[in-house]
């Protein structure tokens, strides 16, 4: 089950990412509760910089380790609100524009064209194209607006050096102090996390 | 709303368990993972013919495609009065059956409905694949797809200097399918993220381990990813959700802004949605108990999901058969005496044969799981979710080519029969759909691993919360 | 293609001018014929990819393919320029690309009709009637329309031919001059029944040469009858001419005058006239004066048409018709009897008896059944009408039926004011007799040289006259013919004959009045012509038809020197008609007692009749390769590709026939293999059958096609003949009809009101339709600028000949799909011939309904597609751009009355180059995979704007304003009965818009807010108050 090629330190040297500085220390606990009351409790012990690795999302892990709430859904709704406004436009200008209303420049030209005895552009008509543009475009913001967010697509992350990551996508549950925490010292830390009930307990390097 | 839900959904009460078996995170891991872990040598021999008959017939589609474009459409049987017979049933009827999967995933989840884990993954692959196959018509279904494939987007064209035409329902079915098409690939994809990486800690070998590398975009499952990745999953089921309602909402604009009697009816909006609904669990359904019994996931697929499935199609399925009956309600109350003839013409004309196939298949039919018997019994609920399904084809049918074939100036009446061309094509679609499905349950995981232990911690939780008390 | 016609055009030895122009024209050529560019294209424009490079291409590919066929034009027509002038004003002035019209006539059946051709650039394309023509009035029926087409017939005979196999005319030449012909004792020429000055005159040429040579015009189609009848009534040779304008009472016994009659054009045009409402033909005629009337006294005479409708309506006319099968003449009637063919000439003499019209002579049936009371309220119709009533006999009827009608228009004192008798020559021995004497002649060996010149008799003789094998008995037998056809392969030699839009010849309308026939194109293949074949036996020292022509003309024409009579010649080529040659009107005086004599022999029919009638495709047979035609949906049973055994409803029922089971007809040896079809409104125990159809040797487009009724047909059951005997035998046919569903399932489609009604209540028409009218949630667009063009298409008028459906088909380059295309329902007319029966199902009447596109202001079609192929320009058509079009159809599915045409496959795929050259340059060939429509013949609006223009700029005057009816639509053009007006609406004083104020106005299917630019005048009956 272990496995001793680990692909990303080997991605990593390939992109020239050096192993320098201590990343923190990482313990494992046996169930998804488990590590909710082991987060909250080195919070209490004044860490701030924690984070934690599961297999799916644990509940009431965020505000055990103090995670702020996500903003995606700010961005959505600005890219929603542009989709809306992009369709009305395109639907303005390519049925009521006649050519040479705007710069030579553009390129562009419409017919204006009288179809069926019906307004050259209408609301009504233009509905269903704007939502569906309007939900395009927030779809793509969602996801894309993820990946940014979570800093994706990475092809090396300093915590797959720690040996027992694998598990973190099948049936492991772990937390992290990261040294980037003020009250973080490799040994205390490491210490606090076995005093939890934390098993493979090690300092991360990367 | 989604407390309310919690609250008063008895599909919420978790016994029996919806992850059944003596089951920990990691045995789900393995049962949902090993199947796509077998070297291709060890594949059983079943998937191998499988995929090669499937496979045949997706390039006997190709060949009858390439014949129908050097041709011309008069290789149908499409002709005046009815200018769209097959090619326009065979499109919205998969368009319908690529309902389900965005509705398991996206309206299920915001109404927290637990027990979608073990289902929407498959449900989702599914919906791309159908609006895949859908997707062939609009295009095919030209007389001049080689025009139609740049002239129906609205890109600055020096041919013409011509846009579209946005009063034409036609162009809002185009922005409506690739719209639903992108996005449920996108969602497909954001839920398969995790389950990569677990493929990709989990692979021995070199090759494999790199390909789920960069899968799964090197996801690790942090807390911090996890909380911007629920917001976003979160946000696409909000907006999939009317967006899955306004595909065949728009779908049956094509029909509801026309003129044509039996098409010029404001009730088909909700009607259409309510039959692709019904039309994808019943194909979900098919797929589920195959897939379920080849691959041993009687553990994660529980006959919970499969009734609670049947129930939802009994539901659309009665929804179906009111509008039916709203229809000729409406045609006699209108006092519109081309309406009128149009209904009539339907259930006595020419082609009763096809309108009364359609009655018995699904407004029959799905009343059989009213009783817990038949709704819990593996072949029936087989056989019917077929039978569904060949009903639905059957409505887009009746709804098209009943309506043109007998308008308004009895001297234009005319009959459609198809050609071994459109035949071959329908078959084809099959091909196409069955294809990537087998290559789906080869190579992917079926079932959202993350999701269903995320389910399943919740019962341990319960569990462990029952013996402190 | 081009390359056969410039040897052709050489070895004929073009006139001299003609030749000259060419060569000059060649010189203007020069630049473009050398370049490779220039083959190219001319392959191009004339392989099938013509159309791929037409759509979505740049304005100067379009323009190369118009250079192109402007070139190949030049290669291919090069007209004597010389001899023709245009019927246009002034000198001609060719201009490339700009349409020119000739006039010409179309010989056919005895008659011609005089005909404008338009020609571009050298290619006679479509054909128009020459409005100065007393015979066609500037119409012209389906025949003459698809004549352009025959002309370019891919499969008409191009070489000579000696046993079948191909030969030169010189070897010909030898053969005929080393046949001792001595008297002529044993020469006989069978022709075409003709009215050519010059062929008569020739003739009497060959009688000068050999005195005891024969001469027989057989007509499959004929119309002798009608002058026997005319003789046993007058006692000499007479010709009645039926003023049907000035009759109120029609009868017509068996006479389908309206439909398939060689005068059928004239009496449709003179029907008409009685049928229109009279302050309509008021507006007519005030529309062609007053150009500029103050609107207001203009809306006040309309406010008040209704009741000038409702008081004028009166003086609508009363038809009758009596007869076997349904004809359009039939449909029109306002009171119709079917019976069968030898009940018709019982019918006949008891009406005569019953009107006293014959002395000692009493009705012999008892007035109980529908026949007796149709008689009583006939008779007594008529004689309340004397005068101005008329009974007229149809060719198909025995001359004792036409006797009976002149004793009865005699004895109501018709004769004179609506039967103007004009003198004719007595007829020799009736051609039936002249055959059967020729047949025994050649038996006997006595025939050493038979010249057929025209025509088909080996396919068209009675059949009990054996002609095939009698025809090989003949040492010299020629054939001189348009096509290698059956008599073509039984005769020894056959002559290529020159198409009448290729040679030069003349003929007399039925009134006298001559036309020259001028040739469009030189000889395609160098045939030849009747006149040029007389010549060459004649011996006469002009051999070319021109020059025969132009001789005898000189002898004819009015003045005294050359210079005079050359101008003569000139104004009759350029107006088309020799004025002074009319008939003179002569005394005709009743000859009771022969006709008496004649009664008696009337005998009544026994068992199984069978009636014929020709067919309104393939006519005798001539037209059996026209596709066009072939494709022409019958008017009456809508039955394309093929003809068949038509028996009533109530026969079929009874003998348990269906439509397609194949029975077997025969009496004596004689026998026909034939599907049957129902024709509701047959009379019951007899069945009709179309003639021309079953060619065996023929062309691509007829072979085979249908049955061949010649085959029973003999000289004693010329027309019809009883004590036949049918038994169904195995196996189905497939009849191909362009309309499955005859009933109006009581939906106002074709508004129908009796003229009692309609006065007393106008808004009738209005009230019909019951479903409530929809509304728009946009505001209508205001239609108020310009010219709106519109259309107004008279149902009381129309009578469904078929002309407009042809007309538009080849002003429009509209492909044939063939039968099995058209079993599938995608036949492509533009315009096409609606027909529904209303009433009882074994005996109702008949509406026909012309539908082109309706070019609705809020077109549904316009709203759903995606890419706005289809849209609307400011003068309110409902364009269609091709070139834009994907095809998804959705516009057709769209179209409420389904007037949308898709190309499902490429139907130009086997046209061949000299078919090409029939097309319209004006409009586009459209590709596969596309729609199209009716475009209210935009190319003629476009055509006509831009004359205006340039008319205005060489005046360097502002441009003028479209006059009212300078634009006619093909369809409009050619109608014989006028139904059809085409116009701008935004004009109150034009025909249109005064005709769409009308009561009887109404839009097809308004209540769906369509708001249509084609809207319909309801019709009208008048039947007889005793009929009710």
């Amino acid at each position: 089950m272990h496995i001793h090629f680990d692909p990303h330190a080997t991605l990593a040297k390939i992109f020239g990412v050096e192993k320098t500085k201590v990343y923190g220390v990482v313990g494992e606990f046996p169930d998804a509760h488990d590590l909710v009351k082991a987060g909250r409790s080195v919070k209490e012990a004044g860490y701030t910089k924690l984070d934690a690795m599961s297999p799916f999302p644990v509940h009431g892990i965020d505000d055990a380790i103090g995670n702020p709430h996500s903003h995606i859904g700010w961005i959505v709704i600005f890219f929603s609100i542009t989709g809306l406004l992009l369709a009305q436009l395109l639907q303005w200008y390519t049925g009521a524009v006649a050519p040479g209303k705007l710069p030579a420049w553009t390129g562009l030209g419409s017919y204006p064209l009288v179809i069926g005895g019906k307004p050259l552009y209408d609301i009504t008509f233009s509905i269903p194209v704007t939502f569906e543009l309007t939900v395009l475009l927030s779809a793509f913001c969602a996801v894309f607006g993820l990946f940014a967010l979570c800093g994706l697509p990475r092809l090396y992350h300093p915590l797959d050096t720690y040996s027992q990551s694998h598990r973190a996508t099948d049936d492991g549950f772990f937390l992290i102090i990261e040294a980037s925490d003020p009250k973080f010292d490799p040994e205390a830390s490491a210490q606090l996390m076995r005093s939890l009930g934390g098993t493979n307990v090690e300092v991360v390097e990367g | 709303m989604a407390d309310l839900a919690i609250k008063h959904n008895p599909l919420l009460e978790t016994n029996p368990p919806l992850v059944q078996g003596p089951q920990d995170y990691n045995s789900v891991t393995e049962v949902v993972s090993s199947p796509t872990e077998i070297p291709l040598n060890k594949t059983p021999l079943r998937w191998y013919i499988a995929i090669g008959i499937t496979s045949s017939i997706l390039g006997m589609m190709g060949l009858v495609l390439t014949y129908l474009v050097a041709t011309g459409i008069g290789v149908w049987g499409n002709n005046r009065p009815v200018g769209w017979a097959w090619d326009i049933t065979n499109f919205v009827f998969w368009i319908g059956i690529g309902h389900a999967g965005t509705l398991i995933s996206a309206i299920l989840f915001l109404f927290r409905q637990k027990w979608r884990t073990s289902i929407n993954r498959s449900a989702e692959a599914m919906t791309l694949f159908a609006v895949a196959c859908a997707a062939i018509f609009p295009l095919f279904h030209t007389g001049r797809p080689w025009r139609a494939a740049y002239w129906l987007l609205p890109l600055p064209n020096t041919d013409l200097n011509m846009w579209q035409n946005f009063r034409s329902p036609l162009i809002w079915d185009v922005f409506a399918v690739s719209t639903y098409g992108t996005v449920s690939l996108l969602f497909w994809f954001v839920g398969l993220v995790p389950d990569l990486a677990t493929l990709r800690d989990r692979a021995v070998d070199n090759v494999r381990k790199k390909i789920f590398a960069v899968a799964s975009l090197g996801w690790r499952g942090t807390a911090k990813a996890w909380r911007h990745y629920e917001a976003a999953y979160l946000i696409l089921a909000g907006i999939s959700t009317p967006l899955v309602l306004s595909v065949h909402s728009i779908v049956s604009f094509d029909f509801a802004t026309s003129v044509i009697p039996g098409w010029h009816t404001t009730i088909f909006p909700p009607y259409f949605v309510a039959g692709a609904v019904f039309s994808g669990f019943a194909m979900v359904m098919t797929l589920m108990l195959i897939a379920r019994w080849v691959m041993k996931l009687e553990n994660l697929i529980t006959m919970k999901h499969l009734e609670n499935m049947n129930k939802i199609i009994l539901v659309t399925g009665s929804i179906v058969g009111y509008a039916y009956a709203t229809e000729f309600f409406i045609a006699w109350y209108s006092g519109n005496a081309y309406e009128r003839f149009t209904f009539i013409n339907r259930a006595f004309g020419p082609y009763a044969w096809a309108y009364w196939t359609m009655v018995s298949c699904n407004v029959i039919t799905p009343q059989f799981f009213w009783f817990k018997k038949l709704r819990t019994s593996i072949p029936v609920m087989f056989v019917l979710s077929i039978v569904v399904n060949i009903g639905m084809w059957f409505e887009r049918f009746v709804i098209i080519v009943t309506s043109l074939h007998r308008d308004y100036l009895p001297s234009s009446w005319g009959y459609f029969r198809p050609t071994w061309v459109d035949i071959c094509l329908f078959i084809g679609t099959f091909g196409l759909f069955l294809t990537l499905f087998l290559l789906f349950c080869r190579f992917l995981p079926v079932i959202a691993i993350s999701e269903v232990k995320g389910v399943l911690a919740q019962q341990r939780h319960q569990a462990h919360e029952e013996a402190a008390h | 293609m081009n390359l056969i016609s410039i040897t052709n055009t050489k070895q004929n030895g073009a006139p001299v001018l003609g030749d000259v122009t060419g060569k000059s024209y060649w010189r203007s050529l020069n630049q473009l014929a050398d370049t490779a560019d220039f083959k190219q294209w001319v392959t191009r424009e004339f392989s099938s990819t013509a159309t791929d490079l037409l759509d979505g291409n740049s304005r100067r590919t379009v323009l190369k393919l118009m250079a192109a066929s402007f070139g190949l034009a030049g290669l291919t027509a090069c007209r004597p320029v010389a001899h023709i002038l245009p019927n246009t004003k002034g000198v001609e002035d060719y201009i490339p690309g700009a349409a020119t019209f000739y006039s010409t006539a179309m010989p056919m059946n005895g008659v011609v009709n005089g005909l404008l051709v338009e020609t571009h650039d050298g290619r006679p394309t479509k054909i128009e009637g020459n409005p100065d023509h007393p015979m066609s009035l500037g119409a012209a029926n389906s025949f003459a329309q698809a004549s352009v087409l025959g002309l370019y017939d891919p499969d008409r005979s191009k070489v000579v031919l000696e046993a079948g196999k191909e030969s030169t005319f010189e070897k010909f030449e030898a053969a005929l001059k080393a046949a001792n012909l001595a008297d002529g004792s044993g020469l006989r020429f069978v022709t075409l029944a003709n009215a050519s000055p010059t062929f008569t005159w020739l003739k009497s040429q060959v009688l000068a040469k050999y005195p005891k040579a024969g001469f027989i015009e057989y007509e499959p189609i004929s119309h002798d009858a009608m002058r026997e009848g005319a003789e046993m009534a007058f006692g000499t040779g007479v010709a009645i001419h039926k003023q049907l304008d000035k009759a109120k009472i029609i009868v017509s016994l068996d006479y389908d005058f309206l439909g398939l009659d060689a005068l059928s054009i004239m009496l449709t045009k003179l029907f008409s006239k009685g049928r229109k409402l009279a302050e309509e033909s008021e507006e007519e005629g005030e529309h062609a004066a007053a150009e500029h009337k103050d609107e207001k006294t203009e809306n006040k005479k309309v406010e008040h048409a209704a009741e000038h409708a409702a008081e004028k309506a009166a003086e609508m006319n009363r038809l009758y018709s009596v007869e076997t099968n349904y004809s359009l003449t039939g449909g029109m009637a306002d009171h119709r009897l079917r019976l069968k063919p030898s009940e018709i000439v019982t019918f006949a003499r008891d009406l005569a008896a019953k009107l006293g019209a014959v002395p000692g002579l009493n009705v012999m049936q008892p007035a109980t059944d529908k026949r007796g009371k149709f008689l009583d309220a006939l008779a007594k119709d008529l004689k309340a009408h004397s005068g101005e009533c008329i009974v007229m006999a149809g060719p198909k009827q025995p001359a004792i039926v036409h006797a009976l009608a002149h004793s009865i228009n005699a004895s109501l004192g018709n004769i004179g004011k609506t039967a103007i008798a004009w003198a004719s020559t007595k007829g020799e021995v009736s051609p039936l007799d002249a055959m059967r004497t020729l047949a025994g002649e050649i038996n006997s060996g006595k025939v050493q040289a038979l010249m057929i010149l025209g025509g088909n008799p080996v396919y068209t003789a009675p059949a009990d006259l054996n002609f095939a094998d009698a025809i090989k008995k003949v040492p010299l037998s020629v054939h001189l013919g348009l096509d290698a056809d059956e008599t073509a392969m039984a005769a020894k030699w056959h002559i290529p004959e020159a198409h009448y839009l290729e040679s030069w010849g003349d003929g007399r309308a039925v009134d006298g009045t001559a036309t020259i026939q001028q040739p469009l194109i030189e000889a395609m293949y160098g045939g030849k012509s009747a006149i040029e074949m007389l010549a060459l036996v004649a011996g006469t020292k002009d051999q070319r038809g021109y020059d025969l022509v132009r001789t005898y003309w000189s002898g004819q024409l009015p003045g005294k020197d050359t210079t005079a009579k050359d101008q003569a010649w000139r104004e009759a080529l350029h107006s088309g008609v020799i004025p002074g040659t009319k008939t003179a009107e002569s005394k005709a005086t009743l000859d009771g007692k022969s006709v008496g004599a004649q009664v008696a022999k009337i005998a009544d029919g026994k068992g199984f009749e069978i009636a014929f009638y020709p067919s309104s495709q393939a006519y005798d047979g001539r037209f059996a390769n026209n596709g066009w035609l072939q494709e022409l949906p019958d008017p009456m049973t809508k039955l394309v590709w093929g003809n068949a055994l038509l028996i009533s409803p109530k026969y079929a029922k009874d003998q348990g026939l269906a439509d397609g089971d194949m029975v077997t007809v025969s009496k004596g040896n004689l026998k026909l293999d034939v599907a049957v079809m129902t024709q509701p409104g047959h009379a019951d125990g007899c069945g009709s059958i179309a003639l021309g159809f079953g060619r065996t040797v023929c062309g691509r487009v007829g072979k085979g096609v249908g049955f061949n009724a010649y085959a029973i047909r003999t000289t004693n059951d010329f027309w019809s003949g009883d004590g036949f005997t049918i038994t169904k035998t195995a196996g189905k046919h497939v009849h191909a009809t362009t309309q499955e569903h005859g009933l109006m399932e009581g939906r106002p489609v074709v508004r129908e009101a009796k003229i009692d009604d309609y006065k007393k209540t106008p808004k009738i028409i209005e009230e019909m339709n019951e479903v409530p009218l929809l509304k728009s949630i946009y505001e209508d667009l205001k239609y108020d600028k310009g010219n709106q063009w519109g259309m107004s298409i008279d149902l009381n008028s129309c009578t469904g000949c078929n002309a407009c459906v042809v007309a538009c088909q080849s002003e429009n380059n509209i492909p044939i799909v063939g039968k099995e295309q058209v079993l599938k329902g995608r036949e492509m007319h533009w315009l096409r011939m609606d027909r529904y029966y209303t009433g009882d199902e074994n005996d109702p009447q008949v509406v026909t309904q012309a539908l082109p596109c309706l070019q609705c202001e809020n077109a549904p079609c316009e709203n759903v597609c995606p890419v706005a192929a289809t849209n609307h320009s400011p003068e309110g058509l409902n364009d269609m751009a091709y070139n834009r079009c994907v095809g998804t159809r959705y516009c057709a599915n769209n179209c409420p009355v389904k007037v949308r045409h898709f190309n499902f496959l490429n139907w130009h795929k086997t046209t061949e180059e000299v078919q090409k050259m029939s097309f319209n340059p004006n409009v586009t060939v459209r590709m596969r995979g596309i729609m199209e429509k009716c475009t209210y013949c935009v190319q003629r609006i476009q055509e006509t704007k831009i004359q205006i223009k340039a008319e205005a700029r060489a005046a360097g005057k502002e441009i003028r304003a479209i006059k009212d009816g300078e634009i006619k639509t093909a369809c409009q053009q050619t109608c014989p009965a006028d139904a059809i007006v085409f116009g701008n609406i935004n004009d109150p004083n034009s025909q249109v818009a005064k005709l769409k104020k009308h009561e009887r106005n109404y839009a097809l299917l308004a209540e769906l807010n369509i708001k249509p630019r084609t809207t319909y005048l309801a019709k009208l009956r008048n039947p007889n108050p005793e009929l009710g």
